[in-house]
């Protein structure tokens, strides 16, 4: 394009109709970047937010980011029916690429009308909007920078009529769950159908102190429940993220949060159908760590660090741990093993003795679901002594959702792998198996597993000897005695019942072996993951 | 020099303080061991430095997320 005579709107033009369409064209795309003017634009730095145009920047790969729909708006004409400005549509829309690979991205422009839908033929974004056709029609992931709060009661003015709640529904949203890997950003407050649209995805960040999510604000609270409560208080970090599991994880800033989405996409194929990308690392397969041998404590009621753990097994710097504040009994994590891809499931000794409850059983479920669509085989490292007792862990229903994680992990189609470090008990213990698959179970020297321990098992079913015992407590002692070396897991490896046990030091080169097996059925099962039955 | 808040990753009782008020610590250290459902839970520091503050005493119930210590 050459240069052209500037056309000032509302003027007639001595130029020639294709000068002067170009003109116009370069003056709509200038009025489309100015977003919502200055003043908007600094109001919005001043909360600590960047606009969206920064925020697809930051995100993009230098200079990749093609924009789809940046003459959409509103003109503003003058008597004379000719172009005096734009309100450019309060969503910003394209395709980029995010290391290398294509992705269909956007954000709401919070600068323009708070980013409130606002009427158009067809929508840009959020749920049923182009963004999400781009996404489908081209199999490639999602990522959405949201910083919106929905549906405005204006609309109705101006549409003149009421409209039934999903008249932009979530049809293609939830298509996406099961085609290609979603991720949102929540970059403000988020209440409605943004809301919805952050938690339709696979993936899901937040920002500390900057950003809210909820299912309504401050306002209609106080309305509903006569509860007066501030957005940070009823929606911030601290209750969507690490109490209520609503949204994965937090983020300090937004470049943060961009580098978390990144890091989650390293891991995912560009769709259902294809695998996930292998990188290849300098950490050598064969790395057997010293550490490992004296990691898990003699004492069986001493925690040790699971991350830590993992880590020491895991190809150096690739892990990605995935809602680390909440259901902290289980720690999910994204990882690489020889380059390969692999979801680790690790129960934590170090909260409640990696029990599981209905935050880790619920944690549990998503992450095994996450890999399973996208054809990322599953290590569990297991130290589970059973479900999370009590009256608080009953109240929440802890073993309905502890029996909704057998459900979910009995229908696994990715390869898995069941390594014990330590305790394996009852049905959280199921959990960590697919016994629909080839059952392939591995241990270290300390594990031990049973429908329950010896101690507190011997209690209720010998109760009759030991209360008839002249000194009950030395009795059960000695029956404990006695049935100990039968859990031995060298007794459970001579009956085969469990496929091998091996040297803490040699599980990275085994594992990088079997996942490297892996492949061969990965590739040979690729495409969508179908789910039958009712999940308890 | 930063202050690191050390909280409990879980509901329960102090068990053991190994170390004190104004002591040095390395990261990873081991600056008190928690009690809870049966485990000895051992709270490790998250830096080195000093520990500046001791917020609690041994036998006393804690709960998840409750402050126990402070390094710089």
């Amino acid at each position: 394009m050459g240069a052209h005579e500037k056309i000032e709107p509302g003027q007639p033009s001595e130029l020639t109709d294709t000068q002067t369409t170009l003109s116009e064209l370069k003056f709509r795309r200038n009025e489309s970047k100015k977003m919502g003017g200055a003043q908007a634009i600094a109001r919005q730095h001043s909360a600590g937010r960047l606009t969206v145009r920064e925020r697809i920047e930051k995100i993009s790969d230098a200079g990749s980011f093609q924009e789809v729909g940046t003459l959409a708006g509103t003109g503003v004409y003058d008597p004379k029916n000719q172009l005096v400005s734009v309100t450019p549509a309060p969503y910003v829309a394209g395709i980029a690429k995010i290391n290398g690979r294509s992705v269909a991205i956007g954000g709401e422009d919070f600068t323009v009308r708070g980013g409130t839908t606002f009427g158009s033929s067809r929508r840009k974004g959020g749920q049923g909007g182009f963004i999400e056709d781009l996404s489908h029609f081209y199999r490639i992931p999602l990522v959405n920078l949201i910083d919106g709060a929905g549906g405005s009661v204006t609309s109705l003015k101006r549409r003149g009529h009421s409209v039934f709640p999903g008249v932009h529904g979530f049809e293609r949203s939830v298509q996406l769950m099961g085609e290609v890997p979603v991720a949102s950003a929540v970059l403000g407050t988020a209440a409605g159908g943004p809301a919805g649209r952050a938690i339709l995805s696979h993936f899901s960040v937040m920002i500390k102190e900057t950003s809210q999510i909820f299912a309504a604000g401050p306002p209609v609270v106080k309305r509903s429940l006569g509860q007066t409560i501030d957005k940070n208080s009823l929606g911030g970090a601290k209750i969507a993220v690490d109490t209520g599991g609503t949204i994965h994880n937090s983020a300090s800033t937004e470049e943060e949060a961009f580098d978390q989405i990144k890091r989650f996409l390293s891991f995912m194929p560009n769709n259902v159908w294809e695998l996930p990308p292998v990188c290849p690392s300098n950490d050598p397969v064969n790395r057997m760590d010293e550490a490992l041998a004296t990691i898990v404590p003699e004492k069986r009621t001493q925690a040790y660090n699971m991350h830590r753990l993992v880590k020491m097994v895991c190809d150096l710097d690739s892990t990605f741990e995935i809602q680390p504040t909440y259901g902290k009994s289980v720690v999910t994590m994204l990882a690489r093993l020889g380059g390969y891809p692999v979801g680790i499931i690790a129960n934590n000794p170090m909260v409640y003795g990696g029990a599981m409850d209905v935050h880790s059983a619920r944690k549990q479920i998503h992450f095994m679901e996450l890999c399973d669509t996208f054809h990322i085989p599953i290590v569990f490292f297991v130290d589970v002594p059973g479900f999370m007792v009590g009256l608080k862990a009953e109240q929440e229903g802890t073993l309905r959702e502890g029996m909704r994680a057998v459900f979910v992990a009995g229908q696994l189609q990715v390869p898995t792998l069941t390594l014990v470090i330590r305790k394996c008990y009852g049905m959280a213990g199921m959990a960590t198996c697919n016994k629909n698959d080839i059952d392939l179970k591995l241990a270290w020297p300390s594990a031990e597993w049973g429908s329950l321990p010896v101690e507190g098992g011997v209690a209720a079913a010998y109760k009759k000897e030991i209360d008839a015992a002249p000194d009950p407590i030395a009795k059960e002692r000695e029956i404990e005695a006695e049935l100990k070396p039968y859990a031995s897991p060298f007794r459970t490896a001579e009956a085969f019942a469990v496929e091998e046990i091996i040297d803490p030091r040699e599980t990275r080169p085994l594992l990088c072996q079997f996942i490297e097996l892996a492949q061969h059925r990965l590739k040979a099962n690729l495409g969508q993951r179908a789910r039958y039955g009712v999940q308890p | 020099m930063s202050k690191i808040d050390v909280a409990s990753p879980v509901t329960g009782t102090v068990w053991k303080i190994e170390k004190q008020e104004g002591d040095t610590v390395s990261e990873g250290d081991v600056i008190m061991i928690l009690e809870s459902m049966k485990m000895e839970i051992p709270v490790e520091s998250p830096k080195s430095g000093t520990l500046i503050s001791v917020l609690v005493q041994e036998s006393i119930s804690i709960d998840e997320d409750q402050i126990l210590c402070v390094v710089e």
